[in-house]
């Protein structure tokens, strides 16, 4: 059969963000479907994004209440969701009780009352919650195959309608193998609420998806006052985009590192600033940011060790306005929750800010913060999740600068300890150096990939103003492994270092 | 939605023509939308069971119905055969015969094609009527059956 002779199985949006990709394009229509989980892991709250996104006047859904949560606490409760629309109840979206049929009757009775309500509404969506409730009153004293028939003969009767239905159930995974619920089901989604150490996360998984090839594995999901958002795991994986080599430049906003890089840092690049502590990362990514927004083009800085309004003070030291950007649309300071982040989530907000600024220049300040803000089970994954974050970010063209504290030592020089350094297109180095009893600051360019840059080690320091960088660092060797010994034994400290003399000054 | 286009329908109305063109059978002993779908009961059955074609039955007569109001009276029993087609309805208004009867069909066959597609279900009647000429028919999507 060739692909034009197959029938094409339409799909139904989830309303769900990030949810149809993972399904490969939403869920398949008519399907019969199960979300699976323990108590209080979000599968009623899907269920309700979903019927709130799909039911009609036309089409509406059915929303058969069993034993568990009845109707009215559900409505209480989920009108606390955006997507809660209460002109829909009635119309488009109707609840109903089936406890007493459940509680009274057998299952002949539960199937003839749906098939009765389906039949009279001809709904789009048929929602049974909880099903484990239904089948674990039916399992007392019901033959196995009575209840394989029963589940047979309602998926059945659903699909020939043109329902696509979802039955909640709180299973755990050991039910799998023998239940006649997962064997007829088309759709398998198991939510599951991870404890780990003190943090929670949320992950989703399709466990099973006929008709369709859905993303497989864990992907974490998130609830906040919008509903469910889900995170494909796989979401900045695919599409890079090739880069031209002679590409605009983007100045940073200190002349003599635009210099240094060849005329600023590579449109669409990703560039690492390393050093260690107190060395002016931050600082040297606040003014790219700032130069940015003197030419008018959106930033975005990602922070995670202090609150956008520090951040924002910090740069009013240096002279840099970044509250009226803010109020204007052009600056986002993005701070992003603590200690259960996963990448994916952080991924999706930074990128929805790109999109909601426009922005051409992203700052994540810093590494070693977002990985402490990650939930402990993702910092394993780090070097893997960041490869994906910036492939992701960089995609949409815009221009990266990421900081990251490397621990200075004396006989190496180290670029990361993530080792992510060919995650990056550009890397700038910044370094002590211990002269004539002073401890210095150095500052050198390690990689370009669009093109040629300074070979020169530079001194530098902070000011009132930002980075300001002096002269190359002549007449001393072994510079990069912070204590240099002077190529001429007679130069000492009252003979000032060429380029210290120009910072002073 | 089920999307029965004209071609669905001229499909169903070639089928029941079909039958109506041969002695009457003694099975249904009515109409001949009453025998088309008798005769797709055995097919659809082995896919379906009887009660998955007792709802597909079911589902075309309310979609007809809805398209047709003058069908009200038809039903669809417990077996999957329907009553008030074939002329045994104490309504005689409802003995509906003719083209609303090939609405039931035509949504019968529309309800197959969105399930298991145009190639299958044009599979599935050339099986039930293999003698019957469907070259170059098609159920209405681009590609000829």
């Amino acid at each position: 059969m060739s692909t034009e002779d197959k029938v094409t199985i339409q799909k139904m949006p989830t309303g769900v963000p990030g949810l149809d990709e993972i399904l490969g394009g939403g869920l398949p229509e008519y399907s019969f479907n199960v979300i699976a989980g323990a108590p209080g892991c979000g599968k009623t709250t899907l269920a309700h994004q979903v019927v709130f996104t799909n039911a009609t006047p036309a089409r509406p859904a059915l929303y058969f209440t069993v034993l568990g949560e009845p109707a009215i606490k559900m409505l209480r409760y989920q009108q606390q969701f955006r997507f809660f629309d209460a002109a829909k109840l009635n119309t488009a979206i109707r609840f109903i009780n089936l406890s007493h049929v459940v509680l009274e009757k057998d299952l002949n009775a539960v199937l003839d009352e749906i098939v009765k309500e389906v039949e009279g509404a001809s709904p789009g969506v048929v929602v049974v919650d909880s099903f484990r409730t239904v089948v674990r009153k039916a399992q007392m004293g019901t033959a196995e195959l009575e209840l394989q028939g029963f589940i047979q003969r309602l998926a059945l009767h659903l699909t020939s309608w043109q329902a696509t239905t979802f039955l909640i159930g709180e299973y755990v995974e050991g039910e799998i193998r023998d239940n006649p619920v997962f064997t007829v089901a088309d759709g398998l989604f198991w939510l599951y609420q991870q404890v780990e150490r003190n943090s929670i996360v949320r992950k989703l998984q399709v466990m099973k998806l006929r008709g369709q090839i859905s993303v497989p594995g864990l992907h974490t999901f998130r609830i906040t006052a919008d509903g469910v958002q889900a995170f494909p795991r796989t979401f900045g994986l695919t599409g890079r985009v090739a880069k031209a080599r002679n590409r605009p430049r983007l100045p940073c906003g200190i002349p003599e590192l635009d210099a240094m890089l060849g005329g600023g840092i590579p449109e669409g690049d990703s560039l690492l600033v390393a050093g260690p502590s107190g060395t002016g990362k931050s600082v040297l990514a606040t003014q790219f940011i700032a130069e940015g927004l003197r030419r008018g083009e959106p930033g975005i800085v990602a922070i995670f060790e202090e609150r956008p309004e520090e951040y924002a003070g910090r740069a009013a030291e240096l002279g840099m306005d970044f509250a009226k950007p803010q109020q204007d649309g052009k600056l986002s300071i993005i701070y992003l929750r603590p200690l259960d982040l996963s990448v994916d989530e952080t991924m999706r907000e930074i990128l929805d800010a790109v999109e909601r600024t426009g922005a051409k220049r992203v700052v994540i300040d810093s590494l070693a913060g977002f990985e402490m803000a990650l939930a402990p089970g993702f910092r394993t994954d780090f070097r893997e999740s960041l490869y994906r974050m910036i492939g992701a970010l960089t995609r949409t063209g815009v221009t990266i600068v990421s900081t990251v504290e490397v621990a200075e030592t004396f006989t190496e020089l180290a670029l990361s300890p993530y080792s992510i350094s060919f995650l990056s297109d550009d890397i700038i180095r910044l370094r002590y150096v211990e002269i004539d009893g002073q401890l210095r600051k150095v500052l050198m360019v390690v990689k370009m990939r669009a093109g040629d840059h300074s070979k020169d080690i530079r001194e530098y320091e902070i000011t009132s103003e930002g980075l300001r960088i002096g002269e190359r660092l002549t007449g001393y060797h072994g510079l990069i492994t912070g204590v240099p010994d002077p190529i001429n034994p007679m130069v000492r400290d009252s003979e000032e270092a060429p380029g210290t003399q120009d910072i002073k000054e | 939605m089920n999307m029965v286009t004209p071609a669905i329908r001229d499909f169903a109305r070639r089928l029941v023509a079909l039958e109506g063109s041969r002695a009457e059978s003694p099975v249904t002993g009515g109409s001949e939308v009453v025998r088309v779908c008798e005769k797709l009961r055995l097919p659809l059955s082995k896919l379906a069971g009887d009660a998955g074609f007792r709802s597909l039955m079911s589902r075309a007569v309310a979609l007809a119905k809805a398209e047709i109001p003058s069908l009200v009276a038809v039903q669809v029993r417990a077996d999957g055969s329907m009553e008030g087609l074939d002329g045994s309805g104490h309504d005689q208004d409802m003995r509906v015969n003719g083209q609303a009867g090939i609405v039931v069909v035509a949504q019968l066959l529309g309800l197959l094609v969105t399930f298991i597609g145009e190639p299958l279900t044009l599979r599935l009647i050339r099986d039930v009527w293999p003698n019957a000429s469907l070259a170059g028919m098609n159920t209405g999507s681009d590609e000829v059956l």
